[in-house]
């Protein structure tokens, strides 16, 4: 491929005018209270004390934001992933139909999906566990991961899998060995998406899992500084940053692996 | 098909259709009833308890008093979410008949949580109310029965920043209505600083902020669009108009507001006691008035702090509340009402409690008349009070982006009230 | 299902049609058991609260209904009452303009980044790529305030930086700019959305199509609209479809920096404030509320509808 090296500073230029705010948070998270409603381009004010709050206060719900990230990855894909192939490239009566219903099922608000979930756990004992809110969260990314694995899916060749129908490999081994690993893109791409998506949920978390002491996520960890009357935002922002860390070096070895550009090598038969 | 991803598809059906089925066929629970008596009932093994003060976190003073408060051989959960969240995970719970037995609920929502038939009474839950001001006990007071009880109570007033009212040639005890009020904003403004902050922002918490001016201009809740209601939409869209505010009051909220006073550059702020701790602690000297009427005197001021409730069980109601008895009467009854307090920063909804509070710590000195003074907001209209607050809100936010026109601001109150 | 983007990539025609009958009914159960986890979960999860959800916008519940029941059964009146209301119209076209700048926006500004991300290598490119998303890894009430400092009217850095040019302080967040101000900040949340995925869907693109264009001395202007655009249709049409499903749905960063404030109400930041009682009016109205997340609930039907004719068109 061309190399273009004058795209390296225009790129810069760009990340860091689409950064900005995030500097700006970083920013907040370093100056005094009294100082954060002042405007300063740089902490002027600054102090290193609402990291230090942060690292004694928030380290389980990290931890906790991860495995709950993590179980929503691998529901959401392990229901998408087969369920895509099928619509794909199997004739699967009725696909047009479950594509729209796909459609219309994210439309549902989330406030309704809630209290649904809220009504069936109490009953059955999911209510305040890591496992009922896997479940719930994973409601956000299943209709969009089946959308665009479907999407990419029907991208490849029919002559790739005919081909190893022909050799004699069953459906499912047609399927787990050469659709998934040519869908390895598109599936680190779901599973991005599953992740971030749970990962910022505030909703589900507060419904279903609001008693759920430390094993509860970021997003209620960082409500600990939303007082009745007054916001630490210091702390916030604080964590924020923190918070953003884990996520960021997945999404850093994540683009890596979409980069290397495995399937459109291997699609180019 | 190989074996395993079979048997992992099944597992994940048979785990969705047992859902399934529980959702159907298990049968709805019981409708919460009224009845129970915590006399009745013993304290079980476990408590919940439910607090809008998620900043309180687990080991804070607050968290090990409310748990140090549990009976013999029980054990109490406290978890915490903002006010509004909490009175709608309240509502779900109680409608699933997964009640807490404690709730501490901000108390404009007492008339709509007792109309909606969410908390038990007072004489069920066996609380007692006796010592307790009546302004402050006015909003748990539905029909003539009185349900739970305010520990505390929390009211505004204008924060001052002393070394620029200093420098203006402003002296504070001068500012005893809103002339001088705007007199002393604009000696401050004229020598350098900025006016004032306060919340403006959408909802109850803008609605809380305006009420003194509200009522300190003689308006009264039964007709929102009255001209002494619009005098003091104009004077706080004035502030905007004239630069003596920040145009942010439209999204501020009071924590904001108190942020943006933090500056340094402003020489007044609206806003409450529970931040006359944080100011005698701040980097520059901050003085506290109480907020000045429109002819002169001091201004009613909205009753502030939240009420500790027993919420309707739908089973073992007894036992519920007698938890709810035990743990509000360790956390409200002779002494103890001074200690909590103090770990709110609040003051005490006792007048005898409060001159204890006072005589120890001289930071309450200043809040002690507002509090006396102020006035429930559902004490009059009871759960009508929302809709009215509701037109109040709109009135605020179209004053405040008027700035200054008097037309706007008119129209804007006449509009909210729906004329 | 077959796109441009196999057919193209193959230089074959889609070949469905040289199946036999035979094998074809025994896949058709196959696909069955592939998809069968997606129909339960389906039926599990939504039908429920879509149900619950139409339910609720026939009947007048209050707080006190909804707790103990007996909620009356009014037909249509709630939705008569809502779009009666004074508000309703402008709610709407409110709605529209926010979703219709936003995706707008989002789509160029995200095709216009994967592009220039994916043609020529270049130093540190997918570290910055990487970055592109951490907008993303926000929670929204830090991002959502962080947007809302930045445009204070009075100190804000936004207002500063205008300044520097000459430009008067712009009150960005008061009741008529509100719109203007949430959809920017908007747009900046959804464009490494539409950067990942767009990117993708130009790895999927074979690169021998362009060398053989280049080669017959087409520019890259003329490459981007004869090869990336059509190839690049069937992932377009899906992130557009699911920008705009996902837009009509955003409350948090909207509610976080003006509480559905003058212009900036939507249809469903209006819809969050009557079911939780938050905003200005802090009455719950879960019927309301849900005949609003119905209305809802129909335009992204029109929409799903579109897309069908749009993909049965293509197959034709």
């Amino acid at each position: 491929m061309r190399r273009a090296p004058w795209k390296t500073p225009v790129a810069v230029v760009l990340t860091a005018v689409m950064l900005f705010p995030i500097y700006w948070m970083v920013n907040v998270s370093l100056t005094n209270r009294a100082s954060i409603r002042r405007g300063d381009l740089i902490p002027i004010d600054f102090t290193l004390d609402h990291y230090g709050v942060v690292l004694s206060q928030q380290l389980p719900y990290l931890a906790t934001s991860v495995l709950i990230g993590i179980g929503t990855v691998l529901l959401t894909l392990a229901i998408a992933t087969p369920a895509a192939f099928g619509l794909a490239k199997l004739s699967f009566p009725g696909g047009r139909t479950l594509s729209f219903i796909l459609i219309v099922a994210q439309m549902v608000p989330a406030v309704v999906m809630s209290l649904g979930f809220y009504s069936i756990y109490n009953r059955i004992g999911l209510l305040n566990t890591v496992p009922g809110l896997i479940l719930a969260d994973s409601t956000i990314a299943v209709p969009f991961a089946v959308m665009l694995l479907t999407a990419f899916m029907a991208g490849i060749p029919r002559e790739l899998i005919e081909a190893a129908e022909i050799d004699g490999a069953s459906t499912w081994r047609v399927f787990s060995a050469i659709v998934v690993p040519i869908s390895r893109n598109s599936m680190i791409t779901a599973s991005l998406f599953a992740f971030l998506w749970s990962w910022s949920d505030f909703l589900f978390a507060s419904t279903l899992n609001r008693e759920g002491g430390l094993l509860r996520p970021i997003t209620m960890g960082i409500y600990n500084y939303i007082g009745a009357q007054n916001q630490e935002w210091g702390p916030m922002m604080a964590t924020a940053v923190v918070a953003s860390i884990p996520a960021a070096v997945l999404l850093v070895v994540a683009q890596k692996y979409v980069s290397a550009g495995v399937t459109a090598g291997a699609v180019k038969d | 098909m190989t074996k395993s991803p079979g048997r992992r598809v099944s597992a994940g059906v048979a785990l969705a259709a047992c859902m399934a089925l529980a959702a159907c066929t298990t049968p709805q629970p019981a409708a919460p009833s009224a009845s129970g008596e915590a006399t009745k009932g013993t304290t079980t093994a476990d408590i919940k308890f439910w607090d809008p003060y998620p900043q309180r976190t687990d080991g804070s003073d607050w968290d090990k008093l409310v748990k140090a408060c549990a009976p013999q051989g029980s054990t109490i959960t406290r978890t915490s979410a903002p006010q509004s969240d909490l009175f709608n995970q309240l509502t779900t719970a109680v409608k699933e008949g997964n009640a807490p037995d404690i709730v501490v609920l901000d108390n404009p929502m007492m008339p709509e949580a007792v109309s909606s038939g969410l908390v038990a009474t007072a004489k069920q839950a066996n609380i007692d109310t006796t010592g307790v001001d009546a302004n402050l006990m006015g909003p748990g007071i539905v029909n003539g029965e009185a349900y739970g009880v305010p520990f505390g109570s929390n009211a505004l007033g204008l924060y001052y920043n002393e070394d620029l009212l200093k420098k203006a040639g402003v002296d504070p005890a001068s500012i005893t209505s809103w002339d001088a009020l705007n007199a002393a904003i604009g000696k401050v403004a004229a020598s350098g600083g900025k006016g004032i902050t306060f919340s403006g922002v959408t909802g109850e918490e803008g609605v809380f902020q305006f009420l003194p001016w509200f009522w300190g201009a003689g308006a009264n809740l039964n007709d929102v669009s009255s001209d002494q209601s619009v005098s003091a939409g104009q004077l706080i869209s004035d502030w905007i108009g004239k630069g003596w505010a920040p145009k942010s009051a439209v999204t501020d909220n009071q924590s904001a507001a108190w942020d943006l006073f933090l500056t340094g550059k402003y020489g007044f702020a609206e806003n409450g006691s529970w931040f006359a701790s944080a100011a005698a602690q701040a980097k520059f000297k901050i003085g506290v008035l109480a907020i000045p009427s429109k002819a002169g005197g001091v201004a009613p001021v909205p009753t502030g702090g939240e009420f500790a409730v027993a919420p309707v069980q739908a089973k073992d109601a007894d036992n519920h509340y007698a938890n709810a008895a035990a743990v509000i009467k360790c956390l409200t009854d002779g002494d103890a009402a001074l200690k909590t307090n103090e770990t709110l920063g609040y003051l005490s909804a006792k007048p005898d409690v409060r001159a204890a509070q006072v005589k120890s710590n001289p930071v309450w000195q200043p809040w002690v008349k507002s509090v006396e003074g102020a006035q429930g907001r559902t004490t009059e209209l009871g759960a009508k009070y929302v809709e009215v607050s509701s037109q109040l809100s709109e009135a605020i936010q179209g004053a405040l982006n008027a700035a200054g026109d008097a037309t706007a601001v008119k129209s804007a109150f006449a509009t909210a009230a729906g004329k | 299902m077959t796109t441009p983007v196999s057919s193209a990539a193959t230089g074959h025609s889609p070949s469905a049609v040289t199946q036999r009958p035979r094998r074809r009914r025994s896949t058709r159960w196959v696909a069955i058991a592939f998809v069968a986890p997606l129909l339960v979960y389906l039926v599990v999860f939504y039908a429920y609260p879509l149900i619950e959800n139409v339910t609720m916008s026939l009947h007048r519940f209050d707080r006190g209904s909804f707790v103990r029941g007996g909620a009356p059964f009014v037909g249509l009146d709630i939705y008569r009452e809502v779009v009666s209301d004074p508000r309703f119209w402008r709610v709407v076209s409110q709605t529209a303009t926010f979703t219709v700048v936003s995706i707008l926006f989002q789509y160029v500004i995200g095709l216009a980044l994967a592009v220039f991300f994916h043609g020529g290598q270049f130093r540190l490119s997918a570290a910055l790529r990487g970055m592109f998303l951490v907008p993303w890894l926000l929670p929204v009430i830090v991002s959502g305030t962080v947007w809302q400092w930045m445009m204070n009217p009075d100190s804000g850095v936004i207002n500063s930086f205008l300044g520097v040019f000459g430009i008067d302080p712009v009150w960005w967040l008061n009741a008529d700019n509100a719109l203007m101000s949430v959809t920017i900040a908007n747009i900046w949340l959804g464009i490494p959305f539409n950067l990942v995925i767009l990117y993708s869907g130009l790895q999927n693109i074979p690169t021998d199509l362009y060398e053989a264009s280049s080669l017959d001395g087409a520019s890259p202007w003329q490459q981007f609209w004869r090869i990336t655009m059509p190839l690049l249709r069937p992932v377009s049409v899906i992130t557009v479809l699911l920008g705009l499903v996902y837009t009509l749905k955003v409350v948090d960063i909207i509610w976080i920096m003006t509480t559905g404030a003058g212009s900036s109400q939507t249809l469903a930041t209006w819809s969050y404030g009557m079911a939780f009682g938050k905003g200005a009016s802090t009455v719950i109205r879960y019927s309301q509320a849900s005949a609003v997340g119905t209305i809802l609930l129909l335009v992204a039907l029109a929409f799903g509808v579109v897309y069908l004719v749009m993909q049965r068109r293509r197959e034709d």
